[in-house]
């Protein structure tokens, strides 16, 4: 069985990339997962979205996915209704809406826009949030009964997330629920028990996450940082 | 206090007048509604000034809501496309109808209304739209409840009134974290709140078997919700119903309580409208 790679975050960032590729040639990776934020407002994106778009001969090629900063630039130029960057405006002023556009070249936008919400492998959700929304962070911390709902909504035993950016595994193993109804009908009682499933965060830029669909064997990778031999943000 | 709860009043003014008069002759003062005043139903413009000269708070329903932005709900709206079809009639006949301001009223209703830890929504805290079935996944109903911040919540838009009770509730995880990383405990059980959802049924268009309208009392000092049937003239209504020229199945199953009318099954299904 093929195994995945699963990144997030790169927001622009094309050495951070090629770190994470490097690492990658270690672990005989089949399957390569862009879990969305592959842009940001730091950085001019256009030498990373090329790249994705036109690996080089002998590199995956990246299963891509829209995350939070895609729905911001997306919802700015128009492509989601009547919606603006509402949430990046709230969060960080008129400003960071501003540096958003200017990093992502309008050339770049059909592509984005054609992106997928997410994937649905074997009985995995591959996600930038949740089935909730994109923005939605989970993280080792959050309500079990939340992460529950994910899953629930999804239909899937592993949910695989990045918003939170933050590397765990939650497993679910074990518990239950009584619940009882009354209608019209009469009263009935059912124990359901916690079904096994899981929640993984895949982290963000150079920590990301292999995944054995397989084996179900998980490993949280941090690949070594970038040399940086030359700049590629704003002049 | 006790207190009632109604939903799905669907421009059905025969049967508004009987669940009021029944509410009144309990002596019940605070009545809370669930929404959708109009929709497959004669008489949007009397219900909404009915409710509305009571002074009955209230939510808005999916149909109120597509009244004021227009029909956007998903395919999971309607099981047939015959139903569908039949729905956005009865949905340009009820726009048509409205009156400015009874549409403006409808504009202005909230998505929630609160209560100390009651929590009144009309199809989930998530969405008009969303069905919250009696035998929706135990946990995903009980997190409906939760992130709502409620301990009862009521809710309506399924047409059939229920009570849902849920106790004895934990889940058992286990956490891992990259190697050397801070965190939570590795294992851990969460011991999951005691919280009910309440249903409160249909008024103007019920869905139970029966053709009686339905709602729900909760008598707070006690903790006790019952479910009332309320007979009314279901041959007014429907004589309405044909003479204003809305679909005849209408009529036929407000008759014969023809309970699988217009009902989604899917409890699983998230609206993406």
């Amino acid at each position: 069985m093929a195994r995945w790679a699963l990144l997030s975050g790169l927001r622009g960032d094309l050495d951070v990339y090629e770190a994470v590729l490097a690492d990658l040639r270690r672990h005989r990776v089949e399957t390569l997962f862009l879990l969305g934020d592959l842009i940001g407002l730091e950085r001019d994106c256009r030498a990373l979205l090329e790249r994705l778009q036109h690996p080089r001969r002998g590199e995956l090629r990246p299963h891509c996915i829209y995350g939070w900063w895609e729905e911001q630039v997306l919802a700015e130029r128009g492509y989601r209704g009547e919606r603006r960057a509402e949430a990046l405006r709230r969060e960080s002023g008129e400003d960071a809406v501003q540096a958003l556009l200017r990093a992502v070249d309008p050339g770049f936008m059909d592509w984005l826009a054609a992106l997928r919400f997410g994937f649905v492998e074997l009985d995995c959700a591959l996600l930038h949030g949740s089935s909730a929304d994109v923005g939605d962070s989970l993280g080792s911390a959050t309500d079990p009964l939340a992460l529950l709902d994910r899953l629930t909504r999804m239909d899937v035993n592993r949910l695989f997330t990045a918003r939170s950016g933050e590397q765990f595994s939650v497993a679910l193993c074990g518990g239950g629920i009584t619940a009882r109804v009354r209608d019209l009908e009469g009263e009935r009682q059912l124990r359901q028990s916690v079904p096994s499933r899981q929640v993984i965060g895949v982290g963000r830029g150079l920590h990301y996450t292999l995944y054995d669909p397989g084996t179900d064997h998980l490993v949280f990778r941090t690949a070594p940082g970038p040399a940086r031999p030359h700049r590629r943000g704003f002049p | 206090m006790t207190h009632a709860v109604l939903s799905c009043l669907h421009a059905n003014l025969a049967a508004v007048e009987a669940v009021l008069d029944d509410i009144d002759r309990l002596g019940i003062a605070t009545i809370t509604c669930l929404g959708d005043l109009v929709g497959y139903g004669p008489q949007p413009n009397e219900v909404v000034a009915l409710v509305r000269s009571r002074g009955i708070p209230t939510c808005q329903g999916c149909w109120d809501e597509d009244i004021i932005e227009g029909l956007n709900a998903c395919e999971c709206s309607y099981p047939s496309q015959l139903a569908e079809r039949r729905g956005q009639l009865a949905h340009h006949w009820t726009a048509a109808q409205l009156s400015p301001e009874n549409r403006d009223f409808l504009a202005s209703l909230p998505m929630s209304l609160r209560r100390d830890r009651l929590v009144f929504v009309h199809g989930s805290p998530n969405s008009q739209h969303e069905y919250l079935l009696p035998d929706m996944e135990a946990f995903a109903a009980l997190e409906r409840v939760v992130s709502a911040g409620a301990d009862t919540l009521f809710c309506g838009h399924t047409h059939r009134p229920y009570v849902r009770e849920f106790r004895e509730g934990s889940i058992e995880l286990r956490l891992r974290r990259p190697d050397g990383e801070p965190g939570p405990e590795a294992e851990r059980r969460v011991d999951l709140p005691v919280r009910r959802i309440v249903n409160a049924g249909s008024v103007g268009e019920p869905r139970h078997g029966g053709t009686e309208a339905t709602y729900v009392i909760h008598d707070e000092d006690r903790d006790t919700v019952e479910i009332r049937q309320v007979p009314y003239d279901v041959e007014r209504t429907c004589r309405a119903i044909l003479t204003v020229g809305l679909p005849p199945p209408f009529a036929w199953r407000l008759r014969h309580g023809f309970e699988f009318a217009e009902r989604a099954d899917d409890a699983s299904h998230v609206c993406e409208r």
